[in-house]
Protein backbone atom coordinates (compact mmCIF):
# COMPACT_ATOMS: atom_id res chain seq x y z
CA UNK A 1 0.00 0.00 0.00
CA UNK A 2 2.90 2.64 1.19
CA UNK A 3 4.50 1.49 -2.49
CA UNK A 4 1.33 2.31 -4.54
CA UNK A 5 0.47 5.62 -3.02
CA UNK A 6 3.93 7.10 -2.63
CA UNK A 7 4.42 6.30 -6.21
CA UNK A 8 0.75 7.87 -7.12
CA UNK A 9 2.50 10.98 -5.13
CA UNK A 10 5.65 10.78 -7.02
CA UNK A 11 4.75 10.03 -10.69
CA UNK A 12 2.10 12.85 -10.11
CA UNK A 13 4.79 15.44 -9.27
CA UNK A 14 7.05 14.31 -11.47
CA UNK A 15 4.24 15.20 -14.55
CA UNK A 16 3.00 18.32 -13.10
CA UNK A 17 7.09 19.48 -13.20
CA UNK A 18 7.42 18.03 -17.11
CA UNK A 19 3.57 19.36 -18.44
CA UNK A 20 3.40 21.84 -20.90
CA UNK A 21 -0.14 22.48 -20.51
CA UNK A 22 -0.85 24.48 -16.90
CA UNK A 23 -4.26 23.29 -16.64
CA UNK A 24 -3.13 19.78 -17.04
CA UNK A 25 0.03 19.92 -14.60
CA UNK A 26 -3.06 21.03 -12.28
CA UNK A 27 -4.88 18.36 -12.86
CA UNK A 28 -1.71 16.18 -12.01
CA UNK A 29 -0.96 18.33 -8.84
CA UNK A 30 -4.65 17.00 -7.65
CA UNK A 31 -3.37 13.54 -8.09
CA UNK A 32 -0.12 14.62 -6.22
CA UNK A 33 -2.70 15.60 -3.19
CA UNK A 34 -4.59 12.51 -3.17
CA UNK A 35 -1.39 10.22 -2.97
CA UNK A 36 -0.11 12.41 0.09
CA UNK A 37 -3.73 12.41 1.69
CA UNK A 38 -2.70 8.04 1.25
CA UNK A 39 -0.22 8.48 2.70
CA UNK A 40 -1.43 10.26 5.62
CA UNK A 41 -4.47 7.75 6.15
CA UNK A 42 -1.05 4.91 6.25
CA UNK A 43 -0.17 7.26 9.51
CA UNK A 44 -2.90 6.50 11.21
CA UNK A 45 -4.20 9.91 10.37
CA UNK A 46 -7.42 9.82 9.27
CA UNK A 47 -8.18 13.52 10.19
CA UNK A 48 -4.99 14.79 8.34
CA UNK A 49 -6.02 12.82 4.95
CA UNK A 50 -9.52 14.22 5.14
CA UNK A 51 -8.23 17.76 5.72
CA UNK A 52 -5.91 17.36 3.23
CA UNK A 53 -8.38 16.38 0.58
CA UNK A 54 -10.52 19.32 1.19
CA UNK A 55 -8.60 22.07 1.81
CA UNK A 56 -5.47 21.37 -0.57
CA UNK A 57 -7.96 19.69 -3.45
CA UNK A 58 -11.10 21.23 -2.76
CA UNK A 59 -9.87 25.04 -2.30
CA UNK A 60 -6.62 25.13 -3.48
CA UNK A 61 -6.33 23.70 -6.38
CA UNK A 62 -9.91 24.54 -7.19
CA UNK A 63 -8.47 28.66 -7.06
CA UNK A 64 -5.37 27.63 -8.72
CA UNK A 65 -7.50 26.14 -11.49
CA UNK A 66 -10.24 29.37 -11.99
CA UNK A 67 -7.26 31.61 -12.22
CA UNK A 68 -5.16 29.66 -14.69
CA UNK A 69 -8.52 29.40 -16.81
CA UNK A 70 -9.63 32.79 -16.12
CA UNK A 71 -5.60 34.47 -17.18
CA UNK A 72 -6.30 32.12 -20.67
CA UNK A 73 -2.63 31.84 -20.86
CA UNK A 74 -2.24 27.93 -20.83
CA UNK A 75 0.98 27.41 -22.07
CA UNK A 76 4.24 28.57 -21.16
CA UNK A 77 5.46 31.47 -23.19
CA UNK A 78 8.31 31.58 -25.46
CA UNK A 79 11.73 32.12 -23.35
CA UNK A 80 12.89 35.82 -23.95
CA UNK A 81 16.29 34.51 -22.92
CA UNK A 82 17.26 31.13 -22.66
CA UNK A 83 19.72 31.16 -19.77
CA UNK A 84 21.03 26.93 -20.27
CA UNK A 85 23.85 27.57 -17.69
CA UNK A 86 21.26 28.25 -14.63
CA UNK A 87 18.96 25.59 -15.87
CA UNK A 88 21.35 23.10 -16.04
CA UNK A 89 23.26 24.43 -12.61
CA UNK A 90 19.45 24.06 -11.16
CA UNK A 91 19.16 20.41 -12.23
CA UNK A 92 22.54 19.56 -11.11
CA UNK A 93 21.83 21.22 -7.67
CA UNK A 94 18.26 19.81 -7.15
CA UNK A 95 19.81 16.30 -7.86
CA UNK A 96 22.47 16.27 -5.79
CA UNK A 97 20.28 17.78 -3.17
CA UNK A 98 18.02 14.84 -3.39
CA UNK A 99 20.46 12.35 -3.95
CA UNK A 100 22.40 13.70 -0.63
CA UNK A 101 19.52 14.13 1.65
CA UNK A 102 18.42 10.31 0.66
CA UNK A 103 21.81 9.32 1.68
CA UNK A 104 21.86 10.67 5.02
CA UNK A 105 18.24 9.28 5.57
CA UNK A 106 19.43 5.98 4.90
CA UNK A 107 22.68 6.28 7.04
CA UNK A 108 20.97 7.94 9.83
CA UNK A 109 21.56 6.31 13.14
CA UNK A 110 19.08 8.05 14.44
CA UNK A 111 16.64 7.58 12.11
CA UNK A 112 17.02 3.61 12.66
CA UNK A 113 16.48 3.68 15.90
CA UNK A 114 13.60 5.66 15.81
CA UNK A 115 11.83 3.62 12.96
CA UNK A 116 12.17 0.55 15.47
CA UNK A 117 11.35 2.53 18.54
CA UNK A 118 7.85 3.32 17.24
CA UNK A 119 7.05 0.43 14.79
CA UNK A 120 4.05 -0.45 16.89
CA UNK A 121 0.53 1.23 15.15
CA UNK A 122 -0.16 4.15 17.42
CA UNK A 123 -4.25 4.70 17.99
CA UNK A 124 -5.66 6.63 14.91
CA UNK A 125 -5.64 10.25 15.19
CA UNK A 126 -9.22 11.48 15.92
CA UNK A 127 -10.92 14.93 15.55
CA UNK A 128 -11.43 15.50 19.06
CA UNK A 129 -7.73 14.32 20.33
CA UNK A 130 -7.15 17.24 17.89
CA UNK A 131 -9.44 19.62 19.15
CA UNK A 132 -8.43 19.08 22.85
CA UNK A 133 -4.89 19.88 21.47
CA UNK A 134 -5.37 22.80 19.91
CA UNK A 135 -7.34 24.45 22.58
CA UNK A 136 -5.71 23.69 25.70
CA UNK A 137 -2.68 24.48 24.75
CA UNK A 138 -2.57 26.54 21.15
CA UNK A 139 -5.38 29.00 21.84
CA UNK A 140 -3.45 32.41 20.56
CA UNK A 141 -2.00 30.63 17.61
CA UNK A 142 -5.52 29.59 16.59
CA UNK A 143 -6.30 33.15 16.85
CA UNK A 144 -3.84 34.34 15.22
CA UNK A 145 -4.13 32.11 12.27
CA UNK A 146 -7.87 33.19 11.99
CA UNK A 147 -6.71 37.16 11.77
CA UNK A 148 -4.25 35.97 9.54
CA UNK A 149 -6.96 34.20 7.37
CA UNK A 150 -8.83 37.50 7.34
CA UNK A 151 -5.85 40.00 6.64
CA UNK A 152 -4.87 37.60 3.63
CA UNK A 153 -8.57 37.71 2.14
CA UNK A 154 -8.73 41.92 2.37
CA UNK A 155 -5.43 41.73 0.73
CA UNK A 156 -6.31 39.66 -2.07
CA UNK A 157 -9.89 41.54 -2.29
CA UNK A 158 -7.38 44.92 -2.26
CA UNK A 159 -4.91 43.80 -4.83
CA UNK A 160 -7.49 42.64 -7.53
CA UNK A 161 -9.59 45.43 -7.25
CA UNK A 162 -9.18 47.81 -10.07
CA UNK A 163 -10.08 50.77 -8.09
CA UNK A 164 -10.92 50.74 -4.37
CA UNK B 1 25.19 2.44 5.23
CA UNK B 2 24.29 1.69 2.02
CA UNK B 3 24.79 -2.09 1.28
CA UNK B 4 22.57 -2.65 -2.07
CA UNK B 5 19.34 -2.67 -2.73
CA UNK B 6 18.23 -5.89 -0.96
CA UNK B 7 18.80 -3.80 2.58
CA UNK B 8 17.25 -0.68 1.15
CA UNK B 9 13.53 -1.73 0.28
CA UNK B 10 12.73 -3.49 4.07
CA UNK B 11 12.99 -0.03 5.43
CA UNK B 12 10.64 1.37 2.07
CA UNK B 13 8.03 0.22 2.73
CA UNK B 14 6.07 1.29 5.37
CA UNK B 15 9.06 2.19 7.33
CA UNK B 16 9.93 5.89 8.49
CA UNK B 17 12.78 6.25 6.44
CA UNK B 18 10.69 5.43 3.76
CA UNK B 19 7.60 8.25 4.33
CA UNK B 20 11.17 10.58 4.77
CA UNK B 21 12.39 9.65 1.53
CA UNK B 22 9.13 10.25 -0.86
CA UNK B 23 8.64 13.71 1.57
CA UNK B 24 12.36 14.70 0.34
CA UNK B 25 11.77 13.75 -3.52
CA UNK B 26 8.34 15.45 -3.61
CA UNK B 27 10.37 18.29 -2.16
CA UNK B 28 12.73 18.16 -4.88
CA UNK B 29 10.22 18.01 -7.48
CA UNK B 30 8.78 21.63 -6.12
CA UNK B 31 12.21 23.12 -5.75
CA UNK B 32 12.87 21.74 -9.25
CA UNK B 33 9.07 23.26 -10.57
CA UNK B 34 10.05 26.88 -9.30
CA UNK B 35 13.51 26.80 -10.46
CA UNK B 36 12.81 25.28 -13.65
CA UNK B 37 9.47 26.55 -15.09
CA UNK B 38 8.85 30.62 -15.84
CA UNK B 39 5.22 30.36 -15.22
CA UNK B 40 4.74 31.92 -12.19
CA UNK B 41 1.52 29.88 -11.76
CA UNK B 42 3.63 26.71 -11.98
CA UNK B 43 5.88 27.93 -9.88
CA UNK B 44 3.39 29.11 -7.37
CA UNK B 45 2.22 24.46 -7.37
CA UNK B 46 5.91 23.79 -6.74
CA UNK B 47 5.79 25.60 -3.87
CA UNK B 48 2.62 23.83 -2.63
CA UNK B 49 4.34 20.53 -3.29
CA UNK B 50 7.14 21.89 -1.23
CA UNK B 51 4.70 22.56 1.76
CA UNK B 52 3.05 19.12 1.10
CA UNK B 53 6.56 17.65 1.45
CA UNK B 54 7.17 19.27 4.74
CA UNK B 55 3.67 17.91 5.81
CA UNK B 56 4.71 14.65 5.32
CA UNK B 57 7.60 14.38 6.95
CA UNK B 58 6.46 16.14 10.17
CA UNK B 59 2.90 13.21 10.28
CA UNK B 60 5.43 10.67 10.02
CA UNK B 61 7.47 11.72 12.64
CA UNK B 62 4.31 11.64 14.77
CA UNK B 63 3.27 8.35 14.08
CA UNK B 64 6.89 7.02 14.80
CA UNK B 65 6.52 9.22 18.05
CA UNK B 66 3.18 7.23 19.28
CA UNK B 67 0.71 9.30 17.21
CA UNK B 68 1.55 12.80 19.13
CA UNK B 69 -1.57 15.18 18.48
CA UNK B 70 0.96 18.39 18.68
CA UNK B 71 1.88 17.44 14.97
CA UNK B 72 -1.96 17.74 14.03
CA UNK B 73 -2.07 21.27 15.71
CA UNK B 74 0.99 22.29 13.12
CA UNK B 75 -0.11 20.62 10.27
CA UNK B 76 -3.47 22.63 10.74
CA UNK B 77 -1.34 26.48 11.22
CA UNK B 78 1.11 24.98 7.95
CA UNK B 79 -2.48 24.15 6.00
CA UNK B 80 -3.92 27.88 6.94
CA UNK B 81 -0.72 29.58 5.92
CA UNK B 82 -0.79 27.62 2.49
CA UNK B 83 -4.36 28.89 1.88
CA UNK B 84 -3.43 32.51 3.07
CA UNK B 85 -0.24 32.24 0.67
CA UNK B 86 -2.44 31.00 -2.10
CA UNK B 87 -5.02 34.12 -1.91
CA UNK B 88 -1.89 36.42 -1.85
CA UNK B 89 -0.11 34.72 -4.79
CA UNK B 90 -2.88 34.36 -6.94
CA UNK B 91 -4.08 37.66 -6.29
CA UNK B 92 -0.51 39.38 -7.02
CA UNK B 93 -0.34 37.00 -10.42
CA UNK B 94 -4.00 38.35 -11.68
CA UNK B 95 -2.27 41.77 -11.06
CA UNK B 96 1.06 41.17 -12.85
CA UNK B 97 -1.61 39.95 -15.61
CA UNK B 98 -3.16 43.25 -15.59
CA UNK B 99 -0.04 45.11 -15.98
CA UNK B 100 1.85 43.54 -17.67
CA UNK B 101 -0.28 40.94 -20.12
CA UNK B 102 2.00 38.28 -19.45
CA UNK B 103 2.72 35.29 -16.34
CA UNK B 104 6.42 34.45 -16.80
CA UNK B 105 8.65 35.21 -14.21
CA UNK B 106 11.50 36.43 -16.73
CA UNK B 107 9.08 39.13 -17.66
CA UNK B 108 8.40 40.61 -14.59
CA UNK B 109 12.58 41.96 -14.20
CA UNK B 110 12.28 45.16 -13.79
CA UNK B 111 10.55 47.27 -11.33
CA UNK B 112 9.98 49.90 -13.50
CA UNK B 113 6.23 50.18 -15.44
Amino acid sequence: MFITFALITLLSALGMLLQKNIIVAGLFMVGAFFGVAGLFVLLANPVAAALQIIVYTGAIMVLVLFVIMMLNSHEEEKAQSPRAIQRWLSIAVVAALAVGAVKLVFASPGLKALAIRGAAMPEAMTLQKVGLTLFADHVLGFEVAGLLLLAAMIGAVALTKRNL
Amino acid sequence: MMTGLDAILPTLNGGLQGYLVVALLLFAIGLAAVLLRRTLLMQFMGVELMLNAANVALLAFARFRGGDSQAMVFYLFIIAVAACEAAVGLALVIGLYRHRDTTDSDRAASLKQ
